[in-house]
């Protein structure tokens, strides 16, 4: 077993290895961070140009064998992934963003797996009953509806309800406004911000958890094995926990293992909404800046979330399937 | 898993409000009369009563009435079998019996066990007597145990789920009894096994296991070996047999075949249409069949155990649809005896010798009583073409296709990020044989034994990896370029197995016909000419040739698999169990076409099939393959009759015959255990290790079983080639 996970791991440390080297040189292809300066009126002098772009370590006139060899040495000896063009720290802005990020995210994936599963496999059960198609309709209402739509509906809801409260219960933007030291009142403060984001990004996740769970469990249930179990004496319900409910979950697993940086770098819409200064909208901002180490910073941590997933996932099928060899 | 059982405690047994009260009525008073079988008449009070029962499903093509009036009764130690074809209703029985039909059935009449009715209970309710009091096992055994748990555990859940303060250690030893009660060696172990690590028939064995936990009063077994090679078969028979005999449950054996019943029934029931149309002792039925659809039936086999002399007598047609059944007797369309009155009103299941409590329904019944009509009256036996090249000997003959020592491995391979080769699975190892014109040669084998890769090796049209493949002359290792390979293509053609899958569902028949010509550039009026020229040939009307393949019925479509087949002409046409997938009585019309085709177009066949008795019947030379080797060779009829390898003998002593007495009368060879893995390396004989010969012999003689490899050859006992060192005698009968 643990052979089975550092063997698995160590392959997977290899592939992150080459993908975000792989990474590394693309964005150092594609990105110019040189026009940064370039196109600012006035226009810099050449040299203060020149020097600032070495001491990021992206100016173009430097072979990018060169630049890659240090960029990678900072990074293996001083977990140091850079400087921006403009010369601030990609560990400093990055850390910040991913503690965000995790909170913001963190209370809705569970949720969203969570609720999601347990309605698919209720569903499961009732199919083609009333229950099923209500759920289903929803489902399909919130699989269609645009994220940003959504958020903005929850919004106006909650200032809605704090009009009609008269003070101010749901907060609409950021993580925190509290600044005191009492821990009760800063949790309560961070639950009045969260709610808001976390209602949002869960019934945008938990639709798809919901019908594929349904679908997956619905082949099982019908599979020989549970009529074999119900032969036994189990009634329909015990037969499909005990029997069909196991096999079922493992693709769930598997999707969700998956999902995790898309979780992280996905939440953009609503980050910009609730105004959240979180990975996705920092994605794009590097983007846009031309900012190459922060963008494979960016990726690299998605790559380590996904490679992360995929063990959790190859654990947990292994777990819940005995044909899946642990050796 | 264990935990959660004891929190679940079930709730008391429905059976404790009944009394064992008795209906007793003309059916039971007629089912008591029923004695020319192995155990005599029924003693005592039924333990299982089912009248009038109907099952109907709401579908999108109407209301489908799969039962429509099922009687009868159950007596603990008695086996009932009900017969019939797919579509007979008589799954819909067995599963109404236990109570796991789907939701949407709609069950009505009266099933009742210890004087308590079943039929409207509730799934809570009915579970507490499934795997108490009734229990099932069912057809695939492959997907019928939970792959995520042990044997051990999904035996114990049965236990567990009847009796939950069940001591571990008591749970324990009786699934270890009951593992070796199934015959599955070293039970202790291989409780912690999963199913997967299980071969098929071994499966079906824990099934049986979990059946008999809590000694049942019913055991329903639906198409219990259909799924299984025929020494697997025959080793499940026996085990359910002992496990009747060890709980004394009353057994419902459900099939297709009637051999199988032929050895373990009692009592038969017919079904056809959702009906019961015949119900008699198994030896009246065998005997005297009285109802046209059972004669035909009886008549439509293949007899494994004697020489095929005359032909097969198909019943014309196919069975009706069961949301439209049509008025009267639903068999009066395919029925030689009907008359215009037939379709008038439904019989009822009438007496045909009411001492011995033989029913039939059909209008007729009284002048088929009378007249004592047979079989042969009733489906006049056709006569067979004669083709006119038979007169040449077959030396004579040329050879079309010629195999010789043939091999193909394929690599076995490792885990891990390269994939290494570590081993080789000997899929075909060593395969001889040689087809000459106009001839059929069968090759037999149990799955695994690399026939169906033999015949994907023969239509490769490649090299082979060592051996010679010879077609019409030429040798394909010298075959140079793809337009000789095509040329070649022409003359040799396949039919697979399954005319469902390997027809496109979204081609017309038209297009299925045409596309092979099309590949051989044939122009638009000569495809035109030649597509219903071959509708034809195969017995289909032409005009259906813009339909599609789901509008024809599975022997219809294989019709025109064996129409698209022939449609360039081939010389040599390779059959992969081309009728295994079809009803009995469809598959003698199939059988009787490829005869016909064969008489008319000089074909030679390379059949291949597991069903020993459609081999005997349509097969001039057989094969026997075992673990990759052909390990006999020679006439069909002497192979039959004097088997000279211990495997042949094995094989045809297994295959169930349709005729109780003889059944009854006859010694099986039950082969120890499975087949081996073809990936383990022999340095002997593949045989050896089940071999029943091999233990007789010496010690001296055994160390040659296991270190020389046997190779095909002949001695002046007869003409037969075999793979054997210690060769049977030519006296030794296999019937």
């Amino acid at each position: 077993m643990l052979k089975f996970i550092a063997k698995r791991a160590a392959n997977y440390v290899v592939m992150l290895y080459v993908a975000i080297s792989f990474t590394y040189f693309m964005a150092s292809a594609f990105m110019t961070p040189r026009s940064n300066y370039e196109s600012r009126t006035p226009r810099p002098p050449q040299a203060s140009i020149e020097r600032t772009l070495d001491l990021a370590n992206i100016n173009d006139h430097t072979s990018v064998f060169v630049r890659y060899w240090h960029w990678l040495t900072n990074i293996v000896t001083k977990w140091d992934w850079g400087l921006s063009p403009s010369l601030e720290s990609v560990n400093k802005a990055l850390a910040p963003r991913i503690l965000a990020s995790t909170e913001l995210v963190t209370l809705s994936t569970v949720l969203s797996i969570v609720l999601g599963v347990a309605l698919g496999i209720y569903t499961a059960q009732r199919q083609y009953h009333w229950q099923d198609r209500l759920f289903s309709t929803l489902a399909t209402f919130f699989l269609v509806i645009p994220s940003a739509v959504l958020a903005l509906m929850i919004v106006l809801i909650a200032i809605t309800v704090n009009d009609a409260a008269g003070f101010r219960i749901f907060y609409v933007t950021g993580l925190s406004s509290y600044s005191g030291d009492n821990l009760l009142l800063r949790f309560g403060d961070f639950l009045q911000h969260i709610i808001l984001p976390t209602i949002s990004l869960t019934l945008l996740g938990m639709v798809s958890y919901h019908l594929t769970q349904r679908t997956y469990l619905l082949d099982e249930m019908h599979a020989d094995y549970v009529r074999t179990a119900r032969s036994k004496g189990l009634t329909r319900k015990q037969a499909i926990r005990r029997h069909a409910l196991r096999a079922s979950l493992i693709p769930t697993g598997v999707n969700v293992a998956f999902s995790i940086a898309s979780v992280f770098t996905g939440a953009v819409i609503t980050e910009s909404i609730f105004a959240i200064n979180g990975l996705g909208r920092y994605f794009i901002t590097a983007i846009n800046n031309n900012d190459i180490n922060a963008s494979v910073a960016i990726a690299a941590f998605g790559g380590a979330c996904t490679l992360v997933g995929a063990l959790l996932a190859d654990i947990f099928s292994a777990w819940l399937d005995p044909r899946i060899k642990m050796s | 898993m264990m935990n959660a059982h004891k929190k679940n405690k079930q709730m008391d047994s429905i059976l404790t409000e009944g009394n064992g009260e008795i209906i007793h009525d003309d059916i039971l008073a007629n089912e008591l009369r029923e004695a020319h079988g192995p155990k005599g008449a029924p003693q005592g009070d039924p333990i299982m009563q089912v009248r009038d029962l109907h099952v109907s499903f709401a579908t999108e093509a109407g209301v489908c009435r799969a039962v429509r009036g099922v009687n009868f009764d159950l007596w603990r130690g008695r086996t009932l079998g009900i017969v019939g074809e797919s579509g007979s209703g008589k799954s819909v029985t067995a599963l109404s019996l236990i109570g796991l039909l789907d939701d949407n059935a709609k069950v009505e009449g009266s099933i009742r066990m210890n004087g308590v009715e079943l039929i409207g209970r509730s799934d809570e309710e009915m579970s507490t007597i499934r795997g108490e009091n009734i229990a099932m096992v069912f057809q695939d055994p492959l997907s019928a145990l939970t792959p995520m748990f042990t044997i051990g555990d999904q035996i114990a859940e049965s236990l567990l789920t009847h009796h939950p303060d069940m001591p571990k250690d008591k749970v324990h030893d009786r699934c270890v009894e009951l593992l070796g009660l199934v015959g599955i060696p070293q039970p202790e172990e291989r409780l912690k096994s999963f199913p997967h690590e299980f071969s098929g028939g071994m499966r079906q064995r824990v099934m049986i296991a979990i059946a008999i936990a809590n000694e049942p009063d019913v055991i329903i077994a639906d198409e219990p070996t259909t799924a299984l090679d025929v020494t697997i078969q025959a080793q499940i028979l026996e085990v359910l047999a002992k496990a009747q005999k060890e709980t004394g449950a009353a057994v419902v054996l459900i099939t297709h075949d009637l051999g199988v019943v032929a050895g373990a029934a009692d009592d038969i029931l017919v079904m056809y249409a959702g009906r019961p149309v015949e119900r008699a002792s198994i030896d009246d039925l065998f005997e005297k069949p009285s109802m046209p659809y059972t004669m035909g039936l009886l008549g439509a086999v293949p007899k494994p155990h004697v020489a095929a002399n005359q032909r097969l007598v198909p019943i014309q047609g196919n069975p009706p649809s069961l949301v439209d059944i049509p008025s009267g007797c639903p068999f009066s369309p395919r029925c030689p005896l009907a008359t215009p009155e037939c379709s008038l009103e439904e019989p009822n299941l009438e007496p045909v010798d009411d001492s011995q409590g033989h029913l039939a329904s059909c209008r007729r019944l009284k002048e088929i009583v009378d007249k004592d009509l047979k079989y042969t009256d009733v489906f006049p036996i056709p006569d067979a073409v004669r083709p006119q090249w038979a007169e040449m000997p077959r030396d004579q003959r040329p050879v079309t296709l010629d195999v010789e020592h043939l091999v193909k491995h394929f690599p076995l391979k490792g885990g891990g990020m390269f994939r290494r080769t570590v081993g080789k699975v000997a899929a075909v190892d060593d395969v001889t044989f040689s087809i000459r014109q106009g001839e059929t040669l069968a090759l037999v084998g149990e799955s695994g034994s690399g026939k169906s890769t033999t015949l994907m090796e023969i239509m490769n049209l490649m090299k082979p990896e060592a051996g010679r493949i010879t077609v019409l002359g030429h040798d394909l290792a010298e075959i140079k370029n793809r337009a000789e390979r095509k040329e070649l293509r022409k003359d040799l053609q396949i039919i697979f197995q399954d005319p469902m899958s390997s027809l496109d569902p979204r081609m017309p028949i038209y297009d299925v016909l045409a596309e092979p010509l099309r590949a051989q550039h044939w122009n638009k009026d000569d495809i035109n000419h030649r597509v219903g020229e071959l509708m034809e040939l195969v017995g289909l009307n032409p005009d259906y040739v813009d339909r599609f393949p789901s509008q024809f019925s599975g022997g219809q479509r294989q019709r025109i698999s064996i129409a698209r087949a022939l449609a360039t002409d081939p010389k040599v046409l390779l059959l992969d169990e081309p009728i295994a997938s079809l009803d009995v009585s469809i598959q003698a019309g199939v059988i009787n076409l490829l005869e016909d085709l064969q008489a008319k177009l000089k074909i030679s066949y390379l059949f291949v099939a597991h069903d020993l008795a459609v081999i005997r019947h349509i097969s001039d030379r057989v094969a026997v393959m075992y673990l990759g080797q052909v390990v006999e060779l020679g006439e069909t009829q002497e192979v039959f009759t004097h088997p000279r390898h211990p495997y042949t003998k094995a094989l045809l002593s297994a295959i169930p015959v349709p005729d109780p007495k003889i059944e009854r009368t006859r010694s099986r060879i039950i082969l120890s255990g499975d087949m081996p893995s073809p990936a383990e390396n022999f340095a002997g004989c593949r045989f050896a290790s089940r071999c029943p010969i091999k233990p007789t012999l010496s010690e001296e003689q055994r160390k040659m079983c296991e270190s020389k490899r046997p190779v095909l050859t002949g001695d002046e006992l007869n003409d037969t080639q075999f793979a054997c060192h210690f060769p049977l005698d030519v006296d030794e009968a296999a019937f």
